[in-house]
């Protein structure tokens, strides 16, 4: 029995000491991304005026615009071809069943995986530094970091996939390719597809912003006009790629929910296959005249890119003090971002869960609005806020904040429309309002749902507010960039050490946390 | 046909197959029974080399199995159809490329292996998977998506697939247990018939004693991983049964 209240007492002063903790990293958070109430109210209403300025928008020169989304468009497509190209085997060599051998095993996985935790950006700013300005360095950017995610996605479809019809292929005394093409491939190819067009929607998005870089697209035009307060000219611009990148979406949306509902792949629908096929070989061999391949660029960029990372050693460490007080203020823009990001998307993602709001044109609005959220590349969102806010943290803080609100609002709305209606109708019944409704019914239900998803986009967080420094909204990428133009490629390569071992840590105790959480 | 020769195999430090001898004439079809988990499925997997006896050996016209070398393991099972409780067909293909999918054994060089590959089957194996759809009664349906047939098509399916191998041998796991009584007997039948018309050796795991009396000659019974009978169906008698299916001090045999 007194074991029982000591037991009680010492789980009550765990959670005071975790609620502590956790309130004392927010503050320290706040601290280093300067983010205040102050702040806050300013830098909302000189965004207000910023976009005052930007009215009405300029459209003149429009020819210049859409030549450069087309290329920007190009520049998405074919970093995803590449991409893909290079993640189906990889995909396979990855995947534990079908890899068949340890050593290819473990090799591929550590390749993807490595991939995976470098921001397209700073393969990016890699390949200009190397192969020079232009829009090749931007398809080789998207290629690598799509190999990262695409070549996963592979392997765990191939992982995931029922055994039975392969045992069965076996068992006619098949030969190895023979069990691949006709009863692995008709199991994952749909779903490959599927990832396929995920990766052309993020890659273009993406392809958006390499700009800012000087890997080709619109995004050095807009950097261009933002820093030269060109606003109407800027707005022009935005309204186009917010246009492009909303079609694309729905697009893309449209043919995965095809894909799934089995319209593709099958007999029946070869003339549509066929089309498809047809339209993206068209699309991609117009858009080839965008990417000019300069053969002898190439050759002269690969020593280049061997340069760059001989010239990498030994590490120079002479800064890191500097450098682990960076990183520092870079987590701190992560978790302050991540709060943020909470605070905007609770209200977006209750709005917009059909099935507590009854009002459709609430809720779709609510939708819509996460969607533009979510379909803005952060990086793009960075530029306007240095612009209303000025160079700092905190412009890189609201940037991250907003297009992440885009994904909580949706996942939260989704957990919501996901309940049991029970104990909400029960609750309803009592005669509750709204807020009560929401507080004693709903809430308990998808707490812990929340919570994951937070800790989900807390680690996403850290890893993007790395980048932001590009455009000069606070962190440790201002440092790295400026240590790749300065050609110090020693202090590049302590910098990159830093990054990568935070985003690891951070992957490691978010996924600990995740597991504790659910 | 096929002899099988004191076979052993232990999963987990129990013996599944403890010593089990059993052998098969070309052409006889043979009734496979025994409690659950008393190594049916281990035994005939021992057959086309899913699993690999810890002792004992499996011969195939004079010939033992050699499970070290893949190539020669892959040459054994051309020879060996298997049918599934679960039919084991790639779902999201139509019910030919299912078919089709049992000439790969033998479209192993050339250019036959890179068409094959590629997803391409000669005029020849196209008719032959038709012809077979058609001798299984879904004619029909071969351009139908598997998933969009009904059970006892699904097993059509897959026994064609297994008779797209020419095989010399039919195994068969169970392949009514997942059909209502009037499709089991149906697809049993067409089992028999293919073993009576074609002459194709069977060994067929069965737990419908009435269906085993009434179609076939020949039952062995598995109990603990070892043969406790192997005769002709009408000495099969109750009494037997009893002991086959008896509930044993400590072991966890049920069935009825
Ligand atoms: N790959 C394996 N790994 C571990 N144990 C296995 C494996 N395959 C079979 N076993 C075990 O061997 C025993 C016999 O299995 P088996 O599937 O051969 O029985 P069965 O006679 O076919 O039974 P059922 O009538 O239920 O199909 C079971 O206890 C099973 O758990
Ligand atoms: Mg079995």
């Amino acid at each position: 029995m007194f074991g029982g209240v000591s037991a009680a007492y010492v789980k009550r002063a765990k959670g005071f000491f975790l609620w502590s903790l956790f309130i004392i990293i927010m503050i320290l958070s706040f601290r280093v991304s300067s983010l205040d109430i102050k702040t806050l109210v300013e830098g909302f209403s000189y965004s207000v005026s910023l976009i005052k300025e930007m009215f009405p928008p300029d459209f003149s020169s429009w020819k210049k615009i859409l030549l450069l989304s087309t290329e920007t468009i190009a520049i998405g497509f074919w970093g995803t071809i590449l991409g893909m190209t290079i993640s189906f085997p990889l995909g396979f060599f990855s995947a534990k069943n079908t890899s068949g051998n340890v050593i290819l095993y473990n090799i591929s996985k550590g390749l993807v995986n490595c991939l995976r935790a470098i921001p397209d950006i700073l393969f990016a700013i890699v390949f200009v530094t190397s192969l020079g300005m232009g829009s090749l360095a931007g398809v080789l950017a998207l290629a690598f970091s799509t190999v990262g995610l695409l070549s996963k996605f592979y392997a765990e479809a191939i992982e995931s996939m029922d055994r039975k019809p392969v045992e069965a292929i076996e068992a006619t005394g098949s030969h190895g390719l023979g069990v691949i093409r006709h009863a692995v491939l008709p199991q994952v190819l749909p779903l490959f597809m599927g990832y396929n067009l995920y990766l052309l929607d993020h890659n273009i998005r993406a392809a958006m912003v390499l700009g800012l870089v000087g890997a080709g697209g619109l995004g050095l035009e807009l950097f261009t006009q933002m820093r030269s307060f060109n606003y109407q000219k800027a707005a022009a611009i935005l309204i186009i790629i917010f246009a492009i990148i909303t079609v694309i979406d729905r697009v893309s949306a449209r043919l995965r929910k095809d894909i799934i509902n089995g319209a593709f792949l099958s007999r029946e629908n070869r003339y549509k296959d066929g089309l498809l096929l047809l339209v993206i070989s068209v699309i991609a061999m117009l858009s080839l005249y965008f990417i000019p391949v300069n053969f002898k660029e190439m050759a002269y960029g690969i020593p280049r890119i061997w340069e760059f990372l001989k010239g990498m050693f030994p590490p120079d460490f002479s800064g890191i003090t500097v450098y682990v007080n960076l990183m520092l203020e870079t987590v701190g823009m992560g978790i302050s971002s991540t709060f943020l990001a909470v605070l905007i998307s609770i209200p977006i993602g209750v709005l917009s869960a059909r099935n507590v709001i009854h009002a459709p044109v609430i809720y779709n609005i609510m939708k819509e609005i996460s969607n533009f959220f979510r379909a803005m590349p952060e990086l793009m969102f960075a530029l306007i806020f240095v612009a209303a806010v000025g160079l700092g943290p905190f412009a890189g803080v609201l940037a991250i904040a907003i297009h992440t609100a885009g994904f909580l609002g949706k996942f939260y709305a989704e957990a919501i429309e996901n309940i049991d209606p029970k104990p909400v109708e029960a609750v309803e019944a009592t005669g509750a309002k709204f807020i009560q409704r929401i507080r004693h019914s709903v809430f308990p239900q998808v707490l812990s749902l929340f919570n994951s998803y937070n800790l989900y986009i807390l680690d996403r967080n850290i890893r993007a507010s790395t980048v932001m420094g590009i455009v000069g909204a606070g962190g440790i990428g201002f440092e790295l960039v400026m240590s790749m133009k300065l050609f110090e490629y020693q202090k590049t390569a302590t910098l990159i050490l830093i990054i990568l071992l935070t985003v690891v840590l951070v992957d490691w105790l978010s996924s600990y946390l995740r597991q504790k959480v659910v | 046909m096929v002899r099988i020769e004191n076979i052993r195999k232990r999963f987990n430090g129990r013996d599944v197959l403890d010593g089990a001898n059993m052998s098969v004439r070309k052409g006889e079809a043979v009734a496979l029974i025994g409690p659950s988990g008393s190594g049916k499925t281990t035994l005939i997997r021992a057959v086309n080399g899913f699993v690999v006896p810890d002792s004992g050996k499996v011969i195939i016209r004079g010939k033992g199995i050699n499970y070290r070398n893949k190539e020669s393991l892959r040459h054994t099972r051309k020879k060996i159809g298997m049918i599934y409780q679960l039919f084991n067909l790639v779902e999201r293909t139509s019910a030919l490329e299912n078919v089709m999918a049992g000439a790969l054994g033998r479209l192993d060089n050339g250019v036959n292996l890179i068409s094959s590959t590629i997803g391409l089957f000669n005029r020849e194996e196209r008719d032959k998977a038709m012809e077979l759809l058609k001798f299984v009664g879904i004619g029909d349906k071969a351009f139908e998506r598997v998933d969009r047939l009904s059970g006892g098509q699904k097993q059509r399916v897959a026994i064609a697939r297994a008779l797209m191998q020419d095989p010399e041998l039919l195994l068969a796991d169970e392949p009514i247990a997942n059909l209502d009584p009037k499709t089991s007997r149906k697809i049993l039948e067409l089992l028999l018939r293919i073993n009576m018309e074609k002459g194709i050796t069977m060994i067929c795991v069965l737990h419908h004693l009435d269906a085993v009396r009434d179609n076939f000659s020949r039952v062995v019974a598995l109990k603990n991983g070892s043969i406790c009978f192997d005769g002709e169906t009408y000495t099969l008698t109750h009494d037997r049964i009893h002991d086959i299916y008896e509930f044993e001090e400590d072991t966890e045999c049920l069935v009825a």
